[in-house]
């Protein structure tokens, strides 16, 4: 019986790591670090937001993930403490300069096959091709430019600063798809412990009311 | 004071007698092993579902203009919304997963058979109504799975003969998968729970008819029954506390992998997803639709591999008792049956390709062809076991249950 209950539960978890094996992406472990969180919303506001929006999160929200109220302040100039991170380029300037305008970011994170691993490979994935124009392994025909600028990189250092940008980047995402992950976390641990117990004394208390039939 | 008003109910309505005869004093077989819980998380799933949907459709707004974002808004904003959202799309998997290894060990067990007919097919219609009320609510959070998963299944209809496209737009009410078939699916996704809890009460009242089966496959003496309380509530609690390790793993730890990447993405019906899959539960019969090559053929082999489930009673014509546990060739059916059916989750699954598509035919003759075979097959089984003398525990065991029953 236990040995089907496996089999049923890892076919369950087993399915959806199919998706992954199109393209081969490299694997990053998210930092959930404050420090690293506001590295990553440094890069993808200086880097991401002039054409990409991040409507799902408000400025209140930053605050939330660890910013300081002084760097928000500075951040949102006018702006409502409720506005969102909008993109700077309006959607009918992306679709004459894109075709289309460029996705939201909040869900990136979530929205592709591979998830973290998807985003992350596919910033450090931008190439030179011969005649001088840009590339993407991951996504062949990419109409974003090489924004952490990895085909330019002179060197394995250089190569390896934007690696770890990428990275931070993946984190913050991370947690703009998902801001009450840790939370959720937290609660499945205490949840988990607790059920632990019950579930032990539940079975002693089963075999003492079942005793009586002995 | 207390018991003054349990006399003034009792007077007027049978709360103690209800009480006594169907919970605290009702006979069960005292050699239910822990298969025989499944149907209890069944109905703790269901509950659990109903309680976490109605808050959902307190925030939920069922407008395709609207409907993505106040997921967000619940996911972000409501207080513990996050919570009550990943505990109703992981209690979708749980709610099949509990489902499909009922059915299993009644399978296994050979549950449906005399006199427990329709008791099984109660609880086929319950797997029905289960079905309708997860596709439905799939399309609900309004992403690009949500949308092409309903717009593939719709077009389906488009199959039946004369009428198919006027079908098609009866049930989306327009030529597309739109607003209009978000609102009704809501609406409907809303209901069917509620019947879903009235189907519950009739398979229960044809259960506490015939009595629970038992491994055995014997109806046991009166001495071998014992009340359901405290022995089967307990029991039902431990297994209930094992189940929640399972489902808080999912809903806490890991909810995203149960959740298709592409549905984080608004519907968009201009751009159909490069691979369009059904959730893992759905999965089997979706690759049985794409094995048969007529459009038609597709849906009614997918349609009839659910309902030939109900044939069961029929189709398996051995007397012997006990299911697989006795039969060693119904056993091996049982078992090539299960890796059948996982093979073609997993068929559906991956995208099609050549190879794919013809595991996914064989598969599918195998699917049928063991339903099929099962009348010559149970009795021919059934000679040979009584050629070579029943198992001596199953007539050691069918001796000491009918001495119990003359006395």
């Amino acid at each position: 019986m236990k040995k089907f209950l496996m089999t049923l539960a890892f076919s369950l978890t087993a399915l959806p790591a199919f998706a992954s094996s199109e393209a081969h992406l490299e694997k990053v472990q998210v930092d959930t670090s404050p420090a690293a969180l506001e590295r990553g919303m440094d890069i993808v506001t200086s880097n991401c937001t002039g054409c990409h929006a991040l409507k799902y999160i408000h400025y209140r929200d930053l605050l939330g993930m660890g910013v300081s109220k002084k760097k928000v302040d500075e951040m949102r100039g006018d702006k409502n403490m409720d506005a969102t991170l909008v993109s700077a380029m309006p959607d009918d300037a992306a679709m004459s300069a894109f075709g289309k305008v460029p996705p939201d970011l909040s869900l990136m994170f979530n929205a592709r096959e591979g998830r973290g691993n998807y985003t992350y490979t596919y910033l450090t994935a931008f190439y030179k091709k011969p005649d001088g124009s840009l590339d993407n392994h991951v996504f062949p025909g990419v109409k974003m430019p090489d924004a952490l600028g990895y085909s330019e990189a002179a060197d394995d250092k250089q190569r390896a600063d934007i690696k770890a940008q990428a990275k931070d980047v993946v984190s913050f995402l991370a947690w703009a798809a998902d801001p009450h992950e840790q939370e959720r976390l937290l609660f499945g641990k205490y949840i988990m412990g607790y059920l632990v117990l019950l579930t032990g004394m539940l079975y002693v208390l089963k075999k003492k009311i079942w005793a009586r039939l002995d | 004071m207390f018991n003054q008003i349990i006399d003034w109910v009792d007077q007027r309505f049978p709360l103690t007698a209800f009480v006594k005869h169907e919970l605290t004093g009702y006979p069960t077989p005292r050699n239910l092993s822990y298969w025989w819980n499944f149907g209890f998380l069944a109905g703790f799933v269901l509950v659990m579902q109903v309680a976490t949907g109605i808050f959902l459709a307190m925030h939920y707004k069922a407008d395709s203009a609207l409907a993505f974002d106040s997921i967000q808004h619940i996911m972000r904003d409501v207080n513990y919304g996050w919570l009550l959202r990943y505990l109703h799309a992981t209690g979708a998997s749980a709610f099949f997963f509990v489902i499909f290894i009922h059915m299993a060990r009644t399978l296994y067990y050979g549950s449906y058979r005399k006199p427990r007919e329709l008791l099984w097919w109660t609880g086929q219609g319950l797997l029905l109504l289960l079905m309708g009320t997860a596709f439905m609510g799939y399309l609900l959070p309004w992403g690009q799975m949500s949308y092409w998963g309903a717009t593939v299944i719709t077009n389906l209809f488009g199959a039946s003969p004369i009428l198919g496209h006027e079908i098609v737009i009866w049930l989306r009410g327009d030529f597309t998968v739109g607003d209009e078939t978000l609102s009704r699916f809501f609406a409907l996704h809303y209901l069917f729970p509620f019947i879903i809890v009235g189907a519950v009460i009739i398979h229960l009242v044809a259960l506490h008819t015939v009595k629970s089966s038992n491994p055995s496959g014997i109806d046991l003496a009166a001495k071998d029954n014992i009340p359901f309380h405290p022995y089967f509530t307990i029991k039902d609690l431990f297994g209930l506390g094992l189940f929640m390790m399972l489902y808080t793993w999912f809903a806490f730890f890991t909810p995203n992998t149960l959740i298709e990447a592409a549905n984080n993405i608004p519907a968009n019906p201009m751009s159909t997803p490069s691979h369009i899959v059904p959730e893992w539960y759905f999965l089997p019969f979706y690759a049985i639709l794409r094995s048969v090559p007529n459009a038609l053929g597709g849906v009614v082999a997918m349609g009839l591999s659910v309902l030939i489930f109900a044939f069961m009673p029929y189709l398996d014509r051995s007397r012997i008792p006990g299911g697989a546990r006795y039969r060693p060739w119904y056993r091996i059916l049982f078992y090539g049956f299960t890796v059948d059916i996982l093979f073609l989750g997993w068929i559906g699954f991956v995208p099609p390709t050549d190879s794919t598509i013809l595991y996914g035919k064989i598969a599918t003759i195998l699917y049928f062809l063991m339903f099929l075979s099962l009348p010559l097959f149970s009795r021919a089984e059934e000679r040979m076991m009584i050629k070579r003398g029943l198992p001596p525990a199953l007539q050691a065991m069918i001796d000491s249950e009918s001495k119990g029953k003359g006395k």
